[in-house]
């Protein structure tokens, strides 16, 4: 998009100018809606699985910028002439399923005959024009807490190989297929200064977004980061998607690893992640009430894995 | 030295292309070429933990990364369980629910009297693999399932063929051990000072 000329009006809350999780335009001075939309190639070889992936995938923005579901619309590409339509069938019960999970309605959708198949949503939530969650406004001395464990790109990779293991396949697609809602609906309670949820851009390229002009820097701590399992497993075996070294490649020059930090883990942190988990910041004594309350909703492996610090030459240390 | 020309493939692709030759030609020394960063940084790290030590070279090919290994030297993964020295790896393989061949009832009786027994190996027990009928002693109603339990908990690793616990729809009613795949089967083979097959 660099160097095109973006329509813009006095309405848009979050836009192209400020890239976050998804767009947010002001209705009125209760009213505010997030667009996002999100679409990808299969990851798990079972259709329905793929579609409530997909469909918590595309979700996960709306409640990353604080706000609640309500339309959605599917996106599919399909190549009608290599596969049985069944299939599609099931992909599609797989998203309808999980949008009924999350109270969304589907309104719509539009399908194109495609050499690849593709499936995703478009998503529209509601906010309140005030309370809207962005990347932006973290503050010092916030603690961060990650609510997934890292690893969905690199053992994803692992099952497009061929050689992960079943329990590792049954643990990572049920941890894609759920739903950042409850998550998002607790973090509500405290006063969140800035969230997002882990995609694409790892871990690390997140928090960078995050910390890029705040004013701060951050803290990690390596032990506490949760991790699937079987992820170090198949990093050691080289099995890393190539997007975790894009992202290591761009983000690098803003971080700093204690010489304690294993290898394998320094790349899980740029690893790039399906569904993943929100990364919200907020004052130390909410954290800790908030990752009570996840531990208690189930959300087990939820934690604190670092904090915000004044400015330093170093944007983000891991330790 | 045996060259593996990776280039134009997408990550995992150039790894499970060193992979499959390294393992069935046991090569010393290879060289893979790549023709991208990602594929050239994974295909060094599967090489380091498979016992090789790699260096990198660039071409106008592309990248070029060449492993070496001393071949009196087991290749062993560096993730790999570590044993105290002196003692020694014992797979045991069960792909039957019966011990011999004969009477069934007493095959059934042998069987849950082996198990039973089977922790006077010792720490030199490393894995218990059940496969095709072995896998029916690992789920509900098993005699000797309080028996396998104690030994996972000993540290044991159970593994459990999960293409086998699904051809007899009985993934769901497994209680011990960890459902695994043929990769991690023959790996561990390879891995074991001894394999007992029953």
């Amino acid at each position: 998009m660099c160097g095109l000329e973006i329509p813009t009006d006095d309405h848009v809350i979050v836009g192209m100018d400020s890239p976050d999780d998804a767009g947010v335009y002001r209705i009125s001075d209760e009213l505010a809606i997030i667009q996002t939309v999100d679409f990808f190639t299969p990851i798990v070889d079972d259709p329905y699985q793929f579609g409530q992936i997909a469909a918590a995938n595309a979700l996960s923005d709306v409640y990353a910028m604080g706000g609640v579901p309500k339309t959605a619309m599917n996106l599919v590409g399909f190549p009608l002439k290599q596969m049985d339509i069944s299939i599609l069938r099931q992909i599609m019960q797989g998203g309808l399923d999980k949008l009924k999970e999350a109270d969304v309605v589907l309104v719509g959708g539009h399908s194109v005959e495609d050499q690849e198949l593709k499936y995703g949503l478009s998503v529209t939530g509601f906010v309140h024009p005030d309370r809207v969650l962005t990347k932006k406004n973290i503050q010092v001395g916030d603690c961060l807490v990650l609510t997934k464990p890292l690893g969905t790109g690199v053992i994803n990779t692992a099952i497009k190989g061929g050689v992960a293991s079943a329990e590792v396949i049954e643990r990572v697609t049920r941890q894609m297929a759920a739903l950042n809602r409850d998550a998002a609906e607790m973090m509500k309670q405290f006063s969140v200064h800035a969230c997002t949820d882990i995609t694409g851009f790892g871990l690390l390229g997140h928090l960078a977004e995050m910390v890029v002009g705040s004013g701060c820097s951050l803290r990690l701590n390596a032990d506490t980061i949760p991790i699937l399992p079987g992820a170090i497993e198949y990093a050691a075996m080289g099995l890393l998607p190539a997007g975790a070294f894009k992202n290591r490649e761009f983000r690098e020059s803003m971080v700093g690893f204690s010489s304690s930090v294993n290898p394998l883990l320094r790349d899980l942190l740029f690893d790039p992640q399906t569904s993943g988990g929100l990364l919200i910041c907020l004052d130390r004594a909410d954290a800790k009430q908030l990752i009570g309350e996840l531990h208690a909703k189930d959300i087990g492996e939820a934690a604190i894995i670092g904090d915000v610090l004044p400015a330093a030459p170093e944007k983000i240390r891991v330790q | 030295m045996t060259e593996i020309d990776a280039r134009g493939l997408a990550c995992p692709a150039p790894v499970l292309k060193a992979k499959t030759a390294i393992e069935t030609q046991r090569l010393n020394a290879v060289r893979v070429v790549v023709d991208n960063a990602a594929a050239q940084q994974n295909v060094q790290r599967f090489l380091e933990t498979q016992g090789y030590e790699s260096t990198l070279e660039t071409d106008s090919d592309g990248y070029v990364v060449v492993g070496r290994r001393d071949a009196t030297v087991r290749a062993e993964p560096q993730a790999g369980p570590v044993t105290e020295a002196g003692q020694i790896k014992i797979m045991v393989m069960i792909a039957t629910d019966r011990f011999g061949y004969g009477d069934d009832t007493l095959g059934s009786k042998l069987m849950v009297n082996f198990i039973r027994t089977l922790n006077e190996m010792g720490p030199d027990l490393w894995r218990l693999v059940f496969i095709n009928n072995g896998v029916k002693l690992t789920v509900e109603g098993s005699e000797v399932l309080a028996e396998l339990k104690q030994l996972q908990e000993h540290g044991l690793q159970i593994l459990v063929c999960g293409t086998c616990l699904t051809h007899f729809n009985l993934l769901e009613h497994k209680q011990v051990g960890e459902t695994t795949n043929m990769l991690d089967i023959v790996t561990a083979m390879q891995l074991a000072d001894k394999v007992i097959n029953l």
